[in-house]
Order: C-alpha cells, then sequence, then structure tokens
C-alpha cells in the first residue's frame, strides 16, 4: 500500500446512492420489496407498456428534503426532472428518470470524525456536498447459464425504486476519509429515518472518484470512477489500491487514463471496466412527462421542524451539557440506538459521564451485535445497576458480570445481585473481621510492610478479596488495611 | 350499402325516442365499416363480437331507464394509440405486431363510463408521425372525396371514418395538427382541446409536451357533446389540468356578437400557397362578422420559427419516448439477433418504418452532447416566444382564424420523397401545440371538389368559445353536412 503516500496528496469525492424509505416507488404505486418472485412487484408502468405515464411519490420528495436539511443544503422550491437516455436490458423505458441541471439540493456539508493517529483526540472536519437528487432505480439483469443458457434474465421488481444521489465534493483526503464520510452519512441518513441505508439490501451504494496529485500542488490529477463499492471495508481498500495503482503509473512516468474501474476484493486491485474516450452522451432533457416539482417554502420549513436531533448537535450538546469528552461523545453518538440508550440512562442515574464509561467501557462489549434497544434491560435498569455499584453495594466487576443476564432477561438488578450472592462486602465491621483476620495470619508479611516493602500492600488485600470472593470493594479494603497497618499494632 | 349514421345528437335523439336500438346502430355501424374497409383503409381492427355485446348491454340499461349517459350505446371509433383494454395496441407499427394491452386509457375509459361503444381502431402514420396516414404499417388510408389522395394525417383513420359515416364519431390525437389536418382534408369537425384537458394517460407518446387527445366529429355541437365526456383532471397524469369541466354544449348558444376574431397578418400572404383557400377562410370569417363578430388584424411575430422549433422539440422527445421498444419485454425482437447491440439494431431497423427512423435520428441528434444548446434549447426559447404572440395578441381579440392547412387534400405519395415539404403543410397548425391551445377545424367550403378547413384557436380552456363560434358559423351554413360522393 502506497509508498506514495507520502508524496502525493489523495483526493476523493463519493457518489452515493441510498434508497428510500417509501411503500411504493418512485412514479408508481408499485411497491417497494426485497425478496419478492421476480416481476411480481410491478406496473404497466415499471414495464415501460405504452401510452403509461410517471407520477411523483410525494413521500420520497419528503424525504429528498430532510436529507437536504440534515446536511445544511439549500432545498430548492423548484428542480425539474430529467431523462438519462440509455440502453440497457434492465432500464425498461430506455431512460432513467433523474434530476440533472436543477437538482432538488445543493451547497451543503457533513462534519465527519477523522481518525486520528496514536491516541490521539479525533479531528473534525466538513466535506461538502454538492448536491443531492432523486432518481429511479435500474432493474436487474441476471447472467445466469444455469437458469437460461447464454441469454439474460431481467428481473425489473427494483426497477423504479426511490434513490437519492448524494455527491460529495472532492474534500476527502484518505480511505479512511472516505470510510468516515460514508459511517456518518449512513448514520444520519437512519437517523433522520431517510433511508434504511442497509448495504447488504443494496440499499446503500457508493461509487468513488479518486485522483492523486503532488504534495503541494493544487491542480487535480486525472480521476478514474470505482462502481459498485458495497461495503465500508471494500471502499477503503479499494480506493487504497486504486491510488497505489495511479501512484505507480506517475512514478513510472506515466499518465492516468480516465477510465471506470470495478474492484476485485480477491486480489485487492482495481480492474479497467472501460476507459472513457468521450464523455457518455446520456441526452439529458427535462421529463416532458412530468412538471417542473416546485415546494412550497413552508412545507420546508414545516420539514425543518420535524427534524430529530442531528448526530452531530447531539454530540455537542453532550460535550457542553452533561460534560462527557469529545471523544465519549462521538463514540456515543455514533450509533443513534445508544445515543438515546445513554441519555435515558444518563437522565435516571444522574452521573451522565460515569454512565457514558460504563456503557463505552462494559455495555458495547456485552451488546455484541445488538442494539441496546434491543435487549431487555432498560436504560432505567442500567441507572439501578450502576447505582448499587455507586453505594458500595456492588463491585465493578460483578456489574459486568451481570450484564450479559440482565441484557438476555431483564429483570432487577438488585434482586438478580443477591441471588448470585454478589453483595458487596464494604461495610467497615463485616470486612474489618476479615482484615483483622488477614493480618493475623500473615504477621511476617505486616512486619516487612511495615518496614518499608510498600508492595506487600498488594498481596494483603489479595488475600482479603479471595476470603471474601471478590465481593469486597477494592477501595475498602485498601482503605481498611492502610488504616490498620499505620495504626502500627 | 347500409346508410351512414347520423349525428350524436341524432343517434341519442333516436336513442331516447326508441325509434332505433343501439344494438342497430353499432351493427349498421359495422357493416357500413366493413363494406366500405377494403378500398378505404380507414380501420386497423374492428370489435364486432365485443361491440355488439356492449350494444346489447346499453340496450338493457336503457329499457330498465338507467342509461350511462344520453350517448349510451352509439358506435364510436378510436385512433390505434390510445389503449383499450384486452386489445390490440398497434400504433401503425410493426414494432408493436401482436401486442394487446392490459389496461385502458382515461380517455377511452371516460368514453365507457359514458356507455359508448368502440366499433373500431383507427388508421393513422407509424406512433403518429406523418400528416398523411400514409406512414402505417397497415397501408394507407384514402381520402373519402378522392382515393388518390391522403385523408391527412396522423388521425386519418378517425377522420375518414367519421367522413364515410360508419361512426358519428371519433377519437384522434394531436401533437402538431393531427386531428385538425385530417378533419380539414375530410371534410369533417376536428377539435384540439388545451393541453392538459383530457388525459394523456394510455395515449401511446409521440411528443409528450405536444400530444394531446381530441375529438372528429360532424359538427361543433358533436365535438362539443364528445369532449365534455372525455376531458377531465387525472390524477395519473401529472400534466393533467385540474380545472372542472364546463358544459360545452351548453355554451352553443350561436350568438357571436362583439366576438373579436384576429386574422394574423403572417398567416395570409399577398403570394404563395393555394389564393382560393385563403379566399374561403376569409369568406368564413365574413360570415361570422356578419352574424356579429368583429375582424380585428393580430400579429404573430414568431410563428416564422414554428415549423423549425417543433420539429426539434417533437424529434427530441420522440427520440426518447421510443427508446422503450427494445424488443426486450413485448412487440416485435428479432430473431436473428446473437448480441445485445445486434438485438437492438435489428429490432429497431426491421420494427420502425422509414418516417419514425427519421424523426429518432434527427431526435437523437438535436439532444446529442455539443448540439443541444444550439438546437433543443434554442427550440425552448423560441417557444416560449411563439406561446407570448398568442396571449399579446389574444389581448386584442377572442379568437384567431386561419385556414387550417395552406392547401387541400394532396396525393397519396406526393410527398413521400419529399418530407420537408410535408413538414411545411404544417404551418398552421404546429404553433397552436407549442402554445397548448385549443383549436378546432370547421369545414368551410371547397376547391377543386375537395373540403378546406377553418381553424379557429382560443386561448388556454377557450373549448367554450371556439364551439360555439364553429357552432353558429355551421348554424349558418352548409359545409359540415357535405359528403363524399360514395359515401352519400
Amino acid at each position: 500500500m502506497p509508498r506514495a503516500g507520502s508524496r502525493y496528496e489523495v483526493v476523493i469525492g463519493l457518489e452515493v446512492h441510498t434508497q428510500l424509505r417509501t411503500r411504493s416507488k418512485l412514479f408508481s404505486e408499485a411497491p417497494v420489496t426485497f425478496g419478492e418472485k421476480p416481476n411480481h412487484a410491478v406496473t404497466p408502468y415499471c414495464l415501460a407498456l405504452p401510452g403509461t405515464l410517471p407520477v411523483l411519490n410525494a413521500r420520497a420528495v419528503e424525504l429528498a428534503i430532510r436529507a437536504g436539511l440534515a446536511t445544511h443544503c439549500t432545498v430548492h422550491t423548484h428542480s425539474v426532472f430529467a431523462r438519462k437516455n440509455y440502453f440497457y436490458p434492465d432500464l425498461p423505458k430506455g431512460y432513467q428518470i433523474s434530476q440533472y441541471e436543477e437538482p432538488i439540493c445543493t451547497g451543503g456539508w457533513l462534519e465527519i470524525e477523522v481518525p486520528a493517529a496514536g491516541g490521539e483526540e479525533p479531528q473534525r472536519r466538513r466535506i461538502g456536498i454538492t448536491r443531492i437528487h432523486l432518481e429511479e432505480d435500474a432493474g436487474k439483469s441476471i447472467h445466469d447459464e444455469s437458469l437460461f443458457g447464454e441469454g439474460t434474465l431481467v428481473d425489473l421488481n427494483r426497477a423504479g425504486v426511490p434513490l437519492l444521489e448524494i455527491v460529495s465534493e472532492p474534500d476527502l483526503r484518505s480511505p479512511e476519509e472516505a470510510g468516515a464520510y460514508l459511517r456518518a452519512l449512513r448514520e444520519l441518513l437512519r437517523a433522520i429515518e431517510v433511508s434504511e441505508a442497509d448495504m447488504e439490501k443494496g440499499q446503500f451504494r457508493c461509487d468513488a472518484n479518486v485522483s492523486i496529485r503532488p504534495e503541494g500542488s493544487r491542480e487535480l490529477g486525472t480521476r478514474t470512477e470505482l462502481k459498485n463499492l458495497n461495503s465500508f471495508r471494500f471502499v477503503e481498500e479499494a480506493i487504497a489500491a486504486e491510488v497505489g495503482r495511479q501512484a505507480e503509473i506517475l512514478d513510472a512516468g506515466g499518465r492516468v487514463q480516465q477510465a471506470t474501474l470495478l474492484y476485485d476484493p480477491d486480489r485487492r486491485r482495481t480492474r479497467v471496466m472501460r476507459v472513457k474516450e468521450n464523455a457518455d452522451d446520456y441526452r439529458y432533457f427535462p421529463d416532458p412527462d412530468l412538471v417542473p416539482l416546485r415546494i412550497d417554502p413552508a412545507r420546508i420549513e414545516a420539514i425543518r421542524a420535524e427534524l430529530p436531533e442531528l448526530p452531530e448537535a447531539r454530540r455537542a450538546r453532550f460535550e457542553a451539557e452533561l460534560g462527557l469528552l469529545p471523544r465519549e461523545a462521538a463514540a456515543l453518538v455514533r450509533n443513534r440506538s445508544l445515543a438515546e440508550y445513554f441519555e435515558a440512562a444518563a437522565r435516571a442515574h444522574g452521573d451522565p459521564r460515569a454512565v457514558a464509561r460504563f456503557l463505552l467501557r462494559d455495555l458495547l462489549a456485552a451488546l455484541g451485535d445488538r442494539q441496546p434497544d434491543e435487549t431487555a434491560l432498560p436504560p432505567e435498569g442500567l441507572a439501578r445497576l450502576l447505582r448499587l455499584v455507586d453505594d458500595g453495594r456492588l463491585t465493578a466487576r460483578s456489574a459486568r458480570d451481570l450484564l450479559p443476564e440482565l441484557l438476555e432477561r431483564g429483570g432487577d438488578p438488585e434482586a438478580l445481585m443477591r441471588s448470585r450472592g454478589l453483595e458487596a462486602v464494604s461495610d467497615a465491621g463485616a470486612l474489618g473481621g476479615v482484615v483483622e483476620e488477614v493480618l493475623r495470619e500473615h504477621p511476617g508479611e505486616v512486619a516487612s510492610f511495615r518496614a518499608g516493602e510498600q508492595k506487600l500492600l498488594n498481596f494483603l488485600m489479595g488475600q482479603v478479596m479471595r476470603r471474601t470472593r471478590g465481593k469486597a470493594d477494592p477501595a475498602s479494603v485498601r482503605e481498611l488495611l492502610l488504616r490498620r497497618l499505620g495504626q502500627g499494632g | 350499402m347500409v346508410a351512414a349514421l347520423g349525428t350524436l345528437r341524432e343517434l341519442a335523439h333516436a336513442l331516447e325516442a326508441g325509434t332505433c336500438s343501439a344494438h342497430e346502430l353499432v351493427r349498421q355501424s359495422l357493416e357500413r365499416a366493413e363494406a366500405l374497409e377494403p378500398a378505404l383503409g380507414a380501420y386497423l381492427g374492428l370489435r364486432a363480437e365485443a361491440a355488439l355485446r356492449e350494444a346489447e348491454e346499453a340496450d338493457r340499461r336503457r329499457a330498465r331507464g338507467a342509461p350511462r349517459s344520453p350517448l349510451d350505446g352509439i358506435p364510436v371509433a378510436v385512433k390505434d394509440n390510445l389503449a383499450i383494454r384486452g386489445e390490440p395496441l398497434s400504433c401503425g407499427s410493426r414494432i408493436l405486431r401482436g401486442y394487446v394491452s392490459p389496461f385502458t386509457s382515461t380517455a377511452v375509459a371516460h368514453l365507457e363510463r359514458a356507455g359508448l361503444v368502440v366499433v373500431g381502431r383507427t388508421n393513422l402514420d407509424e406512433f403518429a408521425m406523418g400528416s398523411s396516414t400514409e406512414h402505417s404499417c397497415a397501408g394507407p388510408t384514402r381520402n373519402p372525396f378522392d382515393p388518390e389522395r391522403t385523408p391527412g394525417g396522423s388521425s386519418g383513420g378517425s377522420a375518414a371514418a367519421v367522413a364515410t359515416g360508419s361512426v358519428p364519431a371519433a377519437l384522434g390525437s394531436d401533437t402538431g395538427g393531427s386531428v385538425r389536418q385530417p378533419a380539414s382534408f375530410c371534410g369533417v369537425v376536428g377539435l384540439k382541446p388545451t393541453y392538459g384537458r383530457v388525459s394523456r394517460l394510455g395515449l401511446v407518446a409521440f411528443a409528450s409536451s405536444l400530444d394531446q387527445v381530441g375529438v372528429l366529429a360532424r359538427s361543433a355541437e358533436d365535438a362539443a357533446l364528445l369532449l365534455g365526456v372525455v376531458a377531465g383532471h387525472d390524477p395519473a397524469d401529472s400534466t393533467s389540468l385540474p380545472q372542472p369541466v364546463p358544459d360545452y354544449a351548453a355554451a352553443l348558444s350561436g350568438d357571436v356578437s362583439g366576438l373579436r376574431i384576429g386574422i394574423p397578418k403572417e398567416y395570409f400572404p399577398e403570394q404563395g400557397g393555394n389564393a382560393a383557400v385563403f379566399e374561403r377562410v376569409r369568406a368564413a370569417v365574413a360570415e361570422l362578422v356578419s352574424a356579429g363578430a368583429r375582424e380585428v388584424t393580430v400579429s404573430l411575430p414568431h410563428t416564422r420559427h414554428a415549423i423549425a422549433t417543433y420539429y426539434l422539440i417533437c424529434t427530441a422527445e420522440a427520440s426518447s419516448n421510443l427508446a422503450r421498444y427494445d424488443g426486450v419485454r413485448y412487440g416485435h425482437r428479432s430473431p436473428r439477433a446473437r448480441t445485445l447491440a445486434e438485438m437492438y439494431r435489428r429490432t429497431r431497423s426491421e420494427g420502425f418504418g422509414a418516417e419514425v427512423k427519421r424523426r429518432i435520428l434527427l431526435g437523437t441528434f438535436v439532444l446529442s452532447a455539443g448540439y443541444f444548446d444550439a438546437y433543443y434549447r434554442k427550440a425552448q426559447q423560441v417557444r416560449t416566444l411563439i406561446r407570448r404572440d398568442f396571449e399579446r395578441a389574444f389581448e386584442h381579440c377572442d379568437l384567431i382564424a386561419t385556414p387550417t392547412t395552406p392547401e387541400p387534400a394532396f396525393r397519396l405519395g406526393e410527398r413521400e420523397r419529399d418530407p420537408v415539404s410535408m413538414y411545411l403543410s404544417d404551418i398552421y397548425t404546429v404553433s397552436v401545440n407549442l402554445a397548448g391551445l385549443p383549436a378546432i377545424s370547421v369545414p368551410c367550403g371547397e376547391v377543386g371538389g375537395l373540403p378546406v378547413g377553418l381553424q379557429l384557436i382560443a386561448p388556454p380552456l377557450g373549448e367554450p368559445e371556439v364551439l360555439r363560434a364553429a357552432d353558429a358559423y355551421q348554424r349558418r351554413t352548409d359545409w359540415h353536412r357535405r359528403r363524399p360522393a360514395e359515401a352519400a
């Protein structure tokens, strides 16, 4: 991987296609489905039968407006649907209805967290959003000899499914930044319920425009386009591989050719699909079957008012109002469900920082792939669990040990603590007896400690902990031991 | 030969009075169509069985005292670019051979809701591209007044069917004059409504921003009756107009006093064109003036660019609208292709006729990178100027009168080798489509035994005004009652 990194600056722009959360398609009442029998989620319009006409799905427009507002775009009160003309068997009309010269949203930005090296606090950067527009998805061509010999089968269930294309400025400077942008965008789209953005279902797809230029140069290099990157990992790997390929060409004194490439994850290499001799000519023109899309400014404001709190605003609030460290706040807002769970638990408990630390350290590990709101432990239950720790009745370690069962089966943390016999031995009376016992049985060590061998304190603590089978609160044990040893008796 | 059918109004009276049944009317319609058909070529298909069954149902409704409308049970014909569920939809093209529509166009659904019986699908230029009905894969329709001449087009089949009385009225479509010009050539009334007044759902698209379903009939009154049936807002057509539909027939007061009729000075040249045609049109305007209307001169300076503008826009839209005929899902697919590119090439080469190919090629060129601004964008700008011309003219007049065509029907084959001369004959009709206005063509005389049409144009949604003026003219004249000799 790129030795190039040091001598070349990487310039990346991303085009994301995300499927909107609508019940029906963008221009017909056909349902949006997944896994339906081929060509069963279609109407005459989806098949481009003669005489059919498009009717715009108002819900899709609303979701596009929401996405535009959440990315600080200008939402235009006048935009135009255009036809992108090309022939392909899975494109039934011979054109895709998209937006071209006048998209619905332009000129926004998305804040990303740039991964920082060596334990430093991550940096935040604004990545420009050039435009967001609505368009139809195409169908699916299936080339499977076992099904249909050498022929091609076409499934039009997906044809006409509403997509949002979100185009970034060429502001990204590394594969990792590209990955961070995609994760932030996906989380945002899910948070505002614009898209499920499920990559495995093809609901969130990415094309990357990649170029490199000598460090310090202001001119953009010739860019290539990486198509169909369908996982975060592939996006980063593919861009890294393409940067390497371009660097090799430049190092050898060659010139990068404008081309469309595919990524081969097995060989970890990009492969030229086709070289662009001339720019493709899609003969865009305004779709005469549709009137320009006019949006009442009042409707835009109403949608703005209904937007949930966005991740970046939430992060700022967690820092300013709840006193979290930037790293903690950023980690919590990365996942909407986790952030909301945290807020509820912090409210019930009263010490947001303590809750945040426990969530990020212990709860995340115990959750695995689950979202916190999918478990049997409500945020209030978590708060009660932490209060047991605060009160010295449960050690932090025991609290962690109880998590799997609480997440699985729920119930009252205190009752579970008792039934497991995990109540901490922390009151001076009960613990005091054990301490006296241990001191009595180890006179040699006591003497050595008093003579200056400080590390023997740990040995004595270990003895107390063993006798209490871990239920003792280490801080209390330490305090008691020091007090007794200090008394000299 | 069985007699020609009367007008919609007459047939509605007869059914109401019980002097004939819908079944009798539909049978008469079918028999007359079949008798004329071999020579005329007006129909691409008759629905004899279905039509007779529907007529019986209409008779039963009427017997119960519950007809769907006064027109329930009356036969009509429909241009074969309007979808009818379960019927072939050919558009006069080989590429749609074997295609049967699974749904009904909104316009035809309105006919059915009023009980009108569709007896047949009428001939047309392939995909409605043409002015002569010669560009149909099924062969031409002939002019009822002279079988060596064209009936006009592209709704030539509908015009010929109405002129010969196999039906009292028919639906057509008008993208650049395709209802009005054949109406003029065949001596019938042809009305193109305001763009958006009749739903385009189920009308096979030629040029979406210009296409409009229109009606052909023997009188302005019948045109009003039929328009009232098919007009109306359709949420399934995004370009459909939401305004309520007025009672067009009620607007026919016969009164034109004070009506200001604009004569565009650019449309009546001192020289060129057929002087006799201009003379008939001027005489028709004079007739309206004698009935109380007033003649004013107006100017439409940009309409000299209308033909060029029209052919840039309509070919651009057509090149995209016809991309769906690719052999993948329905219609003709060349059996000889081995690669995808070859399948597209052969399917479309075999499936489309010369005129359609010419327009697809032109339109593809017009939209191409590097030419788009010079052609398509410029044409849209000129289109705006043409629309403004009309807006300004209508500040000084209520209607504009022009010839429908500069000449009466031309000979079959006469313009096949010179498409531009064919395009130029659309001079008076295309600007109306570019501006989206309502216009009617009314028979107003003959030249050399061939009918001549008067075109009346109104501002948007001015259908009641053009119909009232046309009806007033017909109350004072007999031109619309002239029948072609063999159809008399």
